[in-house]
This record gives structure tokens, sequence and C-alpha cells, in this order.
């Protein structure tokens, strides 16, 4: 089980997110504390499972509910465990520190925490091991630092026990004075900030804080304040350098009990371990900044020894202290010597690059007495550090990486402003001296790492004295000559001129030094040209073709020269790589300001690419380019690439497998269409548009015509349909609306080509519909869809359509089907328009007549059906005027028989006769026995949803 | 003043890399978040960290030339804090975190930032960085050894104890102590119960006979270019290592540096933190500044109460006027051989009587040591096993002039190419001199065993010893462009 608690717990720590993903947090904190009160296990299993409750509390203890159970249950394991497993209850304070401040218990003041307060407290009062084992000291010691923790986290928590911990430091003879001593001046501290927040406090109330004896309701407020504090200001350090504020308590010269506390403190620090001095100094110093009635001359005696430590914090906290009283406690004198002795450490043979690197930054951040500028957290040099001090600290080869940038960076600063006096700068001589030395060292082969460190070197030197006319351009050809030797370090140069241009606005080094770069590049023989040179040479001309300052004609003659010859056996070669290479180069030039200069002859290398090139995928584009070059516009051209390279973008390049194809990649994803991974848009049926007065409507007059004209005005009516397409479409209403809460890329999309596809051969096919434009925020577009029935049966259509985003993507997207119901396809009585209710009314009874008499020679499909249900006669009305209206034949107010006539295209009639009786009769006739199935589902369905109402 | 998180990786050069220990400290985390408000960037797994970490060190993909986000020409090297840029959850830079690499280990913390994050601050106004470095190094002293020579065996058992060596020295995050190389070789009994205060860097108290060993140990180094256009450098610095067994919770030793008469005094003087108390005069000369021919010359005077085991004491630099060994090396191309030509001269104020005493001459950027036909006046030569070094054993002495030749011709001939150096090509090339000697030192410093007081009841037994050895001692090719080595003597 040991074992198998040890490998669960680093499989933990490996990674806790995946351990929890397969398990629970509850149901591992709970094995954890099973185990623990598991008397079978060994202790140091035991201290394994504490771990993760101090590492990771927050992961385990998903609630402070949970946290303060948890703690309830470390405190009674706590409770049971013998005393001489030392080790095993010191990890179990730490746990339960974790575990309380974490989940917030500790702020909250929960019962838990109260408890555990409690027993830190009597454990760290507890001597009883003076005379025993000095391994039960470490116990104490362990509370020391609890109690320590948990007034960090919660400062103020233990106000109410300065005076208490003030003696048990002092009575403390034993090493864990050290403990005290660093809860004692933390809980000053912060007994101290929280009295210079207080209104009116000063002298009495800091006496009474030091003496214990604080009135109740005093207590009360110090309690108030403690909830309340939100604030993390308490938390910070108090030493903000000259242009910090730090709250201070008026307590006039009074605080002599103060000051002897802090001289106690001071006069034992040497007593301390180097770290724990160093934080013990560094509260000290916060205190009497906070009460200006102690001097700071209280530190004097500790200032000699401190100046001449070798420990990097001791010295630290000096320079903490001199940026918190500045010429309070450290004289001119002082700050000279400071500043000499910061620059011999910087350089002393016996301290590490990490410790020197400390103080060159200690340096540039020196806190001075009288400092000119704003303490902004820029580096700045001290008025102090003269190039003669600093000349210590020039680089040189023999430097580690870092340290020589260190000192590179320095002295460019301490030549910069030497420079600003208009002397000749041997200082910055140096510089560039020790620049090209590095420079050789790279070109005679140097490490990665001194690749890297030059290139850093030479920005570095750029960045200060890229304005400097010497140096501009040796610098630049020195490059180039480098750039010939090494092409493998293309990227770094590329990455240079990048940096340099991005930036060093104001300067235009980076196109000078890319100009000479492309001259070096095509005027070198070719006749030495390597395969990998020519790689990186692309690489490095595709760079230079996105300068549009730069001429580009020797660009396009090196490609031409390289790939045309009948000799070159690249082409030949068809290597894809290279190709894309090549290509890389001209989609630049394609949008290279100076196109039309460049025009033929980059014609001319697109198409010796497109037709020589051994690989059809560069071939395919190169003719791609060659086909956008020769028939788009320039500004639809660079329209098209603009977009594909600024969406890679120069600085955020994709580090991918296909990172080679990148240079098309903005391209092709240009020209390709996407697909969508949901839907984004769908039609939703619209309601009819308000037509132009139906005949419904019209006032017609009844007694138009007489029943006798029934046949002729069937004649007149069938012989409309000679007319090819008469009344042979329906038109379907919709709307083209977003789908919800989908992509808010897609919340503007243009140029929509729907496309419908039909699941049967009932309909004819339909043509596309444009929509120029969709806004989510804007009245959806209507869209009117002609269908055109062979039988005019219920269909279902499949709709698709292509867009385009607003970067320029296009899209193609599946749409919801549309359902196409079968009342859909009815429409009114294609009658003349001139004809009144009269005339329909006869034709309605020639149909009608036709239709059930037996052998109506071309109505082979002829049928008459019946359908009854139960309607009330004010239901049937509403039914009527509800489906009906624009297809009733009769008057409305003839309640006692409608005559309904739906015309179905393209030669389709459905006539209703229905009757007010009980029940209901739907008499229906039909030229097209197909249908009845469907007109007796639709009239069920709107049948029965009228019972309803 | 404290730490979020630490971690120990272990790799070679960015190969095999793993982490074998870490630690975070949650309720410094907590403190973390409650300071940083809403800029508050979480610190990732540990598998995140390690990739961030080697990608900020240039270690990561150590097969690949060329990786943008390692090699970018901005990355700000030059600090000892890095930057982890983390990607999710939460995007932002974890900052600072430092490193101290020796070997194959890289350890690395995360300070915690307890001033206003926005903007950033400086380094220098977080205690938590000087402690963090402290830490480090003392964390990378207890699982190399002093030495700083790892072993593998040794190493896993170091790490394994780390736990319950950071429950003493940090249990919260906050650091305390650096961990205690071992227990200390002498018997230690706990604090009698007494007004005196054990000081918290002190294990126990010594019981046994008490001594007191004060060890000099100067280290000269020197370029010399054998060339009237460039100054030859060479500068010394020493230590004072001691070693106490003294009884008492508190005892007073002092220990008194001398410098003979007219000897230039010691300068950037540092001590150990057990020093009492120091006298501003020795603090004041400084190599740095002007040379104040009228500054403090001593005795210097360390009164301090000594720590359990051994420590270093103080250091100081020197400026001697002369080098011990004075060089020429001569080197001529005559076509396929190179001419030899080497002049060491001892300086008469050197004790003749070397503990060993060794010139290394290596050849770079080309082919292997053929042939060496070369005379020595005195010594013995020897070409390494790989055929690019010429080893001259002078031994323990030099003749009585004080000065020995090595005169003759190399060709170089060897099947293979030897090893190359970006720096040495062509006649850039170099003599490397590795010697020590005994009972003395170069700015004449001593520590007299009667100077050594100890305020106890029993009188302790008194070793002193001092010697000079030295460290990156060239002498370059005459002949041959030499690289500047400081900026100081040129300006």
């Amino acid at each position: 089980m040991a074992e198998n608690w040890a490998d669960r717990i680093s499989a933990f720590y490996r990674s806790p997110s995946r351990f929890l993903s397969g398990t629970t947090a509850e149901a591992f904190l709970a094995e954890l504390l099973h185990e623990l009160r598991d008397d079978r296990a060994s202790y140091s299993v035991k201290v394994l499972l504490l771990s993760p409750l101090c590492e990771y509390p927050t992961l385990l203890c998903l609630s402070d509910s949970v946290g303060e159970e948890t703690a309830l249950e470390l405190m009674s394991v706590f409770v049971q465990c013998p005393p001489k497993s030392v080790q095993f209850r010191c990890h179990l304070l730490l746990a339960l520190t974790s575990v309380l401040v974490c989940t917030s218990c500790v702020s909250s003041r929960s019962r838990a925490s109260q408890d555990f307060l409690d027993l830190l407290l009597q454990i760290a009062q507890d001597t009883s091991d003076l005379h025993g084992d000095s391994s039960l000291r470490s116990l104490r010691a362990t509370a020391c630092d609890c109690l320590r923790e948990l007034e960090a986290c919660s400062p103020g928590l233990l106000s109410q026990c300065l005076e208490l911990v003030g003696g048990l430091r002092q009575q403390e003879t034993s090493r864990l004075h050290q403990a005290y001593a660093g809860l004692h001046i933390l809980v000053l501290r912060n007994a101290v900030y929280q009295l210079t927040q207080e209104i009116g406090a000063g002298a009495e109330h800091l006496k009474a804080l030091l003496g214990g004896n604080t009135s109740g309701a005093w207590e009360a407020e110090l309690d108030s304040g403690l909830m309340n504090n939100t604030d993390s200001a308490i938390l910070s350090s108090l030493i903000l350098g000259p242009m910090g504020t730090v709250p201070t308590l008026q307590t006039g010269p009074d605080c002599k009990e103060l000051r002897s506390v802090l001289s106690s403190l001071l006069e034992e620090s040497y007593l301390l371990t180097p770290l724990c001095q160093a934080a013990l100094l560094h509260r000290v110093t916060e205190v009497v900044a906070m009460v200006p009635g102690v001097s700071p001359a209280v530190f004097r005696a500790q200032l000699l020894r401190l100046l001449g430590t070798s420990e990097v914090c001791l010295l630290h906290t000096t320079l903490l202290m001199k940026c918190a009283f500045t010429d309070s406690l450290f004289s001119a004198e002082d700050e000279a010597f400071i500043l000499q002795r910061l620059v011999v450490l910087c350089q002393h043979p016996l301290l590490s690059t990490p410790e020197k690197l400390f103080y060159m930054d200690c340096i540039l951040h020196f806190p001075e007495n009288r400092p000119i500028g704003f303490g902004d957290g820029d580096e700045a040099l001290p008025v102090l550090l003269t190039p003669r001090l600093a000349s210590a600290l020039v680089p040189t080869v023999f430097n580690d990486s870092a340290t020589m940038l260190a000192r590179l960076n320095m002295l460019s600063l301490v030549y910069l402003e030497e420079g600003e006096e208009g002397e000749e700068s041997r200082g910055l001589a140096y510089l560039y001296e020790h620049l090209t030395s590095l420079l050789h060292i790279v070109e005679n082969g140097g490490s990665r790492e001194i690749v890297v460190t030059f290139f850093r070197a030479a920005y570095l030197f750029l960045f200060h004295f890229c304005h400097v006319e010497r140096y501009f351009l040796s610098l630049i050809e020195k490059l180039c000559k480098l750039y010939l030797r090494h092409t493998h370090l293309a990227p770094h140069f590329i990455n240079l001129a990048d940096h340099t241009q991005d930036k060093l606005t104001e300067s235009h080094w980076a196109v000078v030094f890319l100009k000479a770069l492309q001259g070096f590049v095509t005027e070198a023989p070719l006749a030495q040209l390597t395969l990998q040179d020519l790689r990186w040479h692309l690489k490095m001309l595709a760079r230079v073709a996105e300068e549009g300052e730069i001429q580009q004609q020797s660009t396009l003659s090196f490609l031409s020269s390289v790939i045309t010859p009948s000799s070159s056996s690249l082409c030949v070669s068809g290597d894809w790589r290279l190709g894309n290479s090549l290509l890389g180069v001209c989609r630049r030039l394609l949008v290279h300001p100076s196109l039309d200069s460049l025009l033929i002859p980059l014609a001319d290398v697109l198409q010796h690419l497109t037709c020589r090139y051994g690989d059809t995928d560069i071939q395919d584009h190169a003719r791609l380019y060659y086909t956008l070059l020769t028939t788009l516009s320039r500004e639809k051209l660079a329209g098209v690439l603009a977009q594909g390279s600024t969406e890679g973008g120069r600085q955020v390049k994709k580090r991918s497998l296909s990172c080679i194809v990148a240079e098309s990649e903005g391209l092709t994803s240009m020209l390709t269409i996407h697909q969508t991974e949901k839907t984004i848009f769908r039609l939703s049926e619209a309601g009819p548009e308000p037509q132009e007065e139906t005949q419904t409507e019209r006032d017609l007059k009844q007694n138009e015509t007489g029943p006798g004209e029934a046949n002729a005005a069937l004649d007149v009516y069938r012989a409309q349909f000679d007319v090819p397409g008469f009344a042979s479409e329906i038109t379907l209403n919709y709307q083209l609306t977003h789908i919800e809460a989908t992509d808010s890329h897609f919340d503007q999309l243009f140029s929509i080509r729907l496309h419908f596809n039909l699941t049967d051969d009932h309909y004819e096919e339909l043509s596309d519909i444009s929509v120029p434009c969709l806004f989510r925020e804007r009245t959806s577009p209507n869209v009117r869809l002609r269908l055109k029935p062979r039988r005019p049966y219920p269909t279902t259509l499949h709709a698709s359509a292509i867009f385009t985003t607003q970067d320029g993507l296009s899209w193609l997207t599946e749409l919801p089907h549309i359902h196409v119901a079968f009342q859909q396809a009815f429409l009114p009585l294609p009658a003349p328009p001139a004809w009144g209710r009269g005339r329909r009314l006869s034709l309605f009874e020639g149909l009608w007549d036709e239709m059930n008499s037996d052998g109506g020679e071309d109505l082979a499909g002829g049928a008459t059906s019946l359908f009854c249900c139960q309607l009330k006669e004010a239901a049937l009305t509403g039914l009527v005027e509800k489906h009906f209206l624009p297809y009733l034949i009769s008057d409305v107010s003839a309640k006692e028989e409608f005559k309904v006539l739906f015309f179905l295209p393209p030669q389709s009639h459905l006539l209703l006769r229905i009757r007010s009786e009980d029940p209901v009769h739907f008499d229906i006739a039909t030229d097209n026995w197909q249908l009845l199935p469907h007109i007796s589902s639709y009239l069920l369905a709107i049948t029965s949803s009228q019972e309803d109402t | 003043m404290s730490v979020r998180a630490l971690w120990i990786i272990s790799h070679e050069k960015g190969e095999h890399v793993s982490i074998c220990f870490t630690r975070r400290f949650a309720t410094v985390e907590h403190r973390a978040k409650s300071l940083a408000g809403s800029s508050y960037i979480s610190v990732p797994e540990d598998n995140t960290v390690l990739q961030l970490l080697l990608t900020e060190l240039g270690l990561s993909d150590p097969d690949k030339a060329y990786v943008a986000l390692r090699d970018d020409c901005l990355h700000r090297q030059r600090s000892p804090a890095l930057e982890l840029h983390v990607d999710s959850p939460g995007k932002g830079i974890l900052w600072p975190v430092l490193t101290i690499s020796h070997g194959p280990l890289t350890l690395a913390c995360l300070p915690l930032v307890d001033v206003p994050a926005e903007p950033r601050p400086a380094l220098a106004s977080l205690l938590s960085v000087s402690q963090g470095l402290t830490l480090l190094a003392g964390l990378q002293t207890f699982l190399l050894g002093s030495g700083g020579k790892p072993d593998s065996e040794g190493l896993a058992s170091r790490l394994a104890m780390l736990p319950s060596v950071l429950l003493q020295v940090c249990p919260l995050g906050t650091p305390l102590d650096v961990p205690l190389l071992g227990a200390p070789a002498t018997p230690t009994v706990p604090t009698p119960a007494g007004n005196q205060k054990q000081p918290a860097w002190k294990t126990g108290l010594h019981r046994g006979r008490a001594a007191v060993n004060v060890a000099l140990m100067e280290t000269v180094r020197s370029m010399q270019y054998g060339n009237r256009s460039r100054q030859d450098l060479w500068d010394v610095y020493g230590t004072v290592m001691c070693k106490c067994e003294v009884e008492g919770v508190l005892p007073n030793v002092t220990v008194t540096l001398t410098l003979p008469p007219n000897g230039s005094p010691l300068q950037d003087i540092l001590v150990h933190p057990c020093v009492t108390s120091l006298d501003s005069s020795i603090l004041t000369a400084s190599s740095v500044d002007n040379f104040d021919g009228s500054a403090f010359s001593g005795p210097y005077k360390f009164p301090f109460s000594p720590p359990l085991e051994p420590f270093r004491l103080c250091s100081y630099t020197s400026q001697v006027p002369v080098p011990p060994i004075l060089g020429t090396y001569q080197l001529r191309e005559e076509e396929s051989q190179l001419r030899v030509s080497v002049t060491l001269k001892l300086h008469e104020s050197v004790k003749n009587s070397f503990e060993y005493c060794e010139a290394h001459m290596p050849f770079f950027n080309r082919d292997q040591i053929g042939v060496a036909d070369v005379k020595v006046s005195s010594g013995q030569l020897d070409v390494s096993k790989e055929k690019n070094l010429l080893i001259w054993a002078l031994g323990q002495k030099f003749p009585k002039s004080r000065e020995v030749t090595m005169d003759g011709k190399i060709i170089f001939s060897g099947p293979t190419p030897g090893p190359t150096d970006p720096l040495c090509t062509e006649l850039t090339a170099y003599i490397k001199l590795y010697f020590k000697v005994p009972d003395m030192t170069l700015s004449g410093c001593c520590v007299d065993q009667h100077s050594v007081q100890v305020y106890s009841s029993a009188k302790p037994r008194i070793i002193t010893s001092r010697e000079l050895q030295s460290k990156e001692y060239f002498i370059w090719n005459s002949t041959g462009s030499a690289p500047v080595s400081s900026g100081q003597m040129i300006l």
C-alpha cells in the first residue's frame, strides 16, 4: 500500500489536473484523510500524504466549508499523534496552515482557524522541550513559522499577542529566538501599519499596543478594521523608493518603548541567519519609515557590518534602507562608497553570475539620495557612475553571455551620456570593437549560444547607437559579409532586422541593412552558389521584398538567373521546398508597391516556373500567381494577397509542421472555400406578402353572369393555359435569419448564394438565389422561393449557401432543410382578372360538374370524396376565414354553403363545398385523385386545430 | 520576502530533462493572488514550467539551429530574472523567475512580488529576489557539495533529503536559512540554560579541545600579451578560510591580517556575516577607485564569533606590482610547421618552490600534432593523448637563473583534425599556466599565528597556512591577435 501511495502521490504531482480528472477532488481528499487516520500507515507515508494538502490545498478543498472540515480532521489527527513523531506533527501544522489560509478560513476567522491559532500559540509557549530532546524543539519552531505565515496572510491577526510574542522572544536563549524574532517584528509592523490607518492614532495608542493593554473598545476597532481589510496594501512592501509614499504615524518624539523594542531586535540581529536578518532589517526599516518619531539612526551601529558583508541579501537590505531613508541615514560619501562597492561586486571573482547580474541591476536602479529622474522602474544610470568607474565593467569575450550582455547594456548607457557631450568617445569605440570581436568568433564558427549572444549584443548596440554615423554603415557591411559566409544564420538576421525596424522606428537602419543584404546576395557570383545557400538567400530576399522602399529589380534578375538558364538544374530537380521558397519571394513581389515596373520580369519568372519546374504543386501555384498577376487589377491582387499575409502576420509565425508552406497558407485560405462546422443561418417562413388586392377582397358583383354560362367560362379559363408558364409557379416567402448564439465571426456575411437541391422529382430544379448581405443586427433579408411543381405534392428541399465573411474568407454552410407543405402549393383560382364573382362561381360549378361526371374524357384522374367533422357554426366560419379566404369562390356571408377552389400548379384543382350541417360536410372534388390523401390530412389538421380553439 | 515555488531540474545540455524536485508554497501563492489582484498569473503545472524554463534558458530544442521563441534577439538574457510566457490557462508573464545552474542541475524559484506589479518594479526593490538567490545557492551547494562536483549517488540521496531539509530552511516559502553541509565533524551538545542567546546559525556547541585553523589562499590571474601596444594584466585575490573549534555559546575570536612594509593595501574586502564589527578604514580601499597611496594598510582586524562549520572569513583583492611568472610566447608559421619559442621568468620575489607548475599549450583548428621537435631548458614535455596539447611540466623548481625556455617546431600531420575553437584561429594561441606555491602570498599578506586571539578559558591550538595558486593565467602568442580581456587598461 505504501508504495502504491508513493506512486499515486508522484502521479498527482506530475499533473494534478490530469490526476484529478481520473478521480474527483472529494474522493482523493477523503482517501488521504482516511489513510492519515489509519494507524497501520507509517509516518513517512503520512508525511507524503500531507504534501498535496500543503501544496495544492485549493485543488483538494473546493470550498471553504470543505477546508474547514479538512482542518478539523487534521487537527484531530494531530491530537492523536504521539509527540515522538515530530516530523509528521510539523508537516501537519504546515498542511493545516495551507488549508486554512488558502480556503479563506483564516480571513473569515472560522472556528477551526481559531482552534488552530490557539493550538499554535500553545505550542509556541510550551518550553518543556528545553530539557528534553532538542528535536522536539523543531515543533515549536514550525509553530512559530506557521504563526508568522498566518500573520503575513491575514495581517493584524496576532495584534493582540504582540506583548506575548515579544516576551517569548526575549526569554528564549536557544536558536529558536530567531523564529520568535521573525514573528515579533512582523506582528509589530502590521500593528503599526494598522495604527497609521486609524484617524487620530498617536503615541498613546502605540504605547498601549506595545504594552499589550489595549482597551476593549480599541480592540473591537482593530478587529473590525481587520475584517474590512480587503485591501492588499498592507501586504505590500512599504519601501517604494523616493516617489513612493509611506503611511505615517505621528507620535511626536515620545516613542521610547518602540525605540527600545527596535533597538533590542537590531542588537540581536547579528545572531540571526543572514536570510532572517535581512527579513528582520527590512521589517524594522518599514516600521521606522512609518514612525517618524524614531530616527533612522537606530540602524547606524549595524551599517558597517552590513556594508562589508559578502551576503547578497544583507547588502540588498542596506540598499533598501538607503532607498527608504536616503540622506537621513546615508551621507554623500556613503553613497559614493556604496556605488563603488556595487561596481566591485559586479565583477568580483568569488561571486556567482546571478549575484553579479543582480548587482548590475541594482546599479541601474540605484537609490540615489537626490535622484534627478523619476523612479519609474526604468533603467537609469546613477549620476555618480562615471565612465572611469564603469570601465571596470566593460564587456569582454571572456564573459559568459548574460554577464556580457548586461555589461554591454550598462556601458552603452554610460557612453550614450558621454557621447552627448560631443566628445569623441573612446568607450563607444571600444564597445564597437568588442562587437566586432564577437562577430569574428561567430564568423569562425562559434557555438549556437555565441551566435545568439552576438545577435542580442548587436541589437543592444543598435538600440543605443544606431544614430552614430560612423558605425551605421560599417556594421551593416560587417553583417553582410558575415551573412555571406554563414547563410544559415539568415533567421537571426531577419529577426534582427525585424526588431530594429519595430523598436527603432525613427531609424531606417533595418531598411538600409536589408537593401545592402539584397545587394550582397544578388551580386555574389552565381558559380559558387550552393543549394543550401540559395535556400537561405530566398528566405532573405523574401524578407527584403517586404520593404516597399527597396527596389526589387535585382531580386528578380537574381531569381531569373537562378532558374532560367538551361544549365540550371534547379527546375529539373523539382525540389518542392525550394520551389516554395521561390514562390515565397514571388508572392511578396506581387504585393510590392513597385509591382508595375516588375510586371514583365515577374511574369516571366512565374511562367518559367509554371512550365519548367519539376514539381506539379509548384507549377500549379506558379500558374495561379501568374494568373492572378495577369488578370487581377493591382488593387484586387493586393487585397487578395495582403489579407492572406496579415492573417499570419510577420510577428506571429505559426509553428506547425506545415511551416514551410506557411508562405502560401494565407493565400490558400483566401482562395479555398472553408466549411462551417455549424449551421450559421436558416430560411424561416415569412407571412405572405401583402399582395395587390386579391379577388376575394374585391367587391364582386354576384349577378354579373348567369349560371348558364358555365361551359363558356370553362373554355375561356382553359384557354389561358395555352400560354406556356401560365400559373405554373408558387412563390414561397422566407426570411434569411441567423441562428442564435453562433460565432461572432459570422455576424456580417456578404455575397450569399443560396443553392437548393430537390429530394424528389415533383418539382423543377430551382435556380440559385443571391442575397447581398446578412448582418446579425439588421433586419433579415427576404428570400422568395419560386417553385415550379410538376406534381403539387409536399416536398423537402436541401439548402446550402456559399458566402464571404468580413476577413475575405469564403465559406460553405448547410442550412436546415426546408419543408414545403401541401397547402403551400395552393394558389387562388387563376381566373382572368376581369372576372367577377359570378363568372368564378359558374366556373366552379362547371368544374364541379365535370369532375362529378363519371366519364369526363380529359379528366381521367378525377375523383370525389367526402370529409366530415364536428364543428360549430362559428368555428366553421373561423376556419374558412382563417384558411380558405383567398380561395373562396362563394361569398363569405353565404354561410349555408362555402365554395372553395384550390388551384395547384401546373393544372390541378381541388374543389370544396362545405355545408354547415351536423357534422359539417366537406364535399371534395378534384381532377387529380392523387391529391386526395393530402387534402384529407390537410383538412384533418386544420379542423382538429379549429376544434381546440 | 518569500518564494512561490521552487523547481530543481536535471538535464544534460538540454537533453534527458527531468524535474527532480518541486515545491509550491500555497500560502505564498495566496498572498501573490491578493497582491497582484487582476494581474495575477497562476503558476502552471510542472511540465509546462519545465518547457518554458528550457526555452528561456536557451536549452529547448537543442537540435534546432534557430527557434524564434528561444533565440529572439530582444530576449533580456542580461537580467538575472527570467520571464516565463505562460500561454494557458490565463495568458501572461510569470516574473521574476530566478535560476542558478551548475553542471547538470538547474535550480529555479519564483519570488513573491510584494510591491505594486504595474509598472513592473525593479528587481532591486524586491528583497525576495536576493533571498531567492541565497536560497538557490544554498540548495545548490547542499546538492552538489562545496566542490561543485556532481556525483549521481550522492545527488540522489541528497535529493531524497530535501523535504526534511526544506522543513528546516524554508517550511512555508519564506527562506530562513541555507541547508548545512552535513553534520559538524566534532561532537556538539545542545545549549545549556544560560543568559547568552545562541546564534541561530550555530547548530550546537563545540566540546573538546580548542583549535583554530586559518588558511590564507591567494589566487593570481593574468593576461600577458608580450606586445607593447597592449598592457599585460594581472590581479590577485585572496580568501581567508577558518575552521574554529572553540567552546562557548558566543566565543570571541580575532584574526588579524598584516602586510609587509610598503605592501599595497588590501582592497574590496568582503566579510562573513559572523564578523561582529568592522573598522571603516578596512573597507575604504577599492580596486575600482583611484589608487590612494595614503590608504590604510593594516593591520586588518576581524573580530568574529565562529560558526561550527568551516567558513570563509573574508576575501580581498590586491594590486601587486609584478606578475609571479612573466612569459613570452611566439609562434611562426613556416610552411607546414609551426616554430615555437617560449620564455618563462619567475620573479625574484616569488619563492622558488612549487607544489606543481605546468604550462599547457593547446592548438586549435589544426590537424593533430604529428611531430613535436621541441627542446626545453628545464622540465619535461609531453604531448597529450588527444594530440592537440603540449604539456610542459616544470616540476617543483625553476633553475637558478629563474628562467626556462622552449624552442622548436611542431608539425601537424595527424590523421584526424584536432579540436576547433572560434577564438583561437590562425596564430591566436595561448599558454595557460597552472601552478601552486605553498607558504607564500603575492601581496605579502599573512596571518601571524600569534595574532589569532581566542577569548576562552582553554588555550587553543592555532594553525595558520598560506598559499598561492594560479587561475586563468594566460600568455598569448605575441605574433597573433589576442582578445581583449579588460577594457580598463585600454580606455
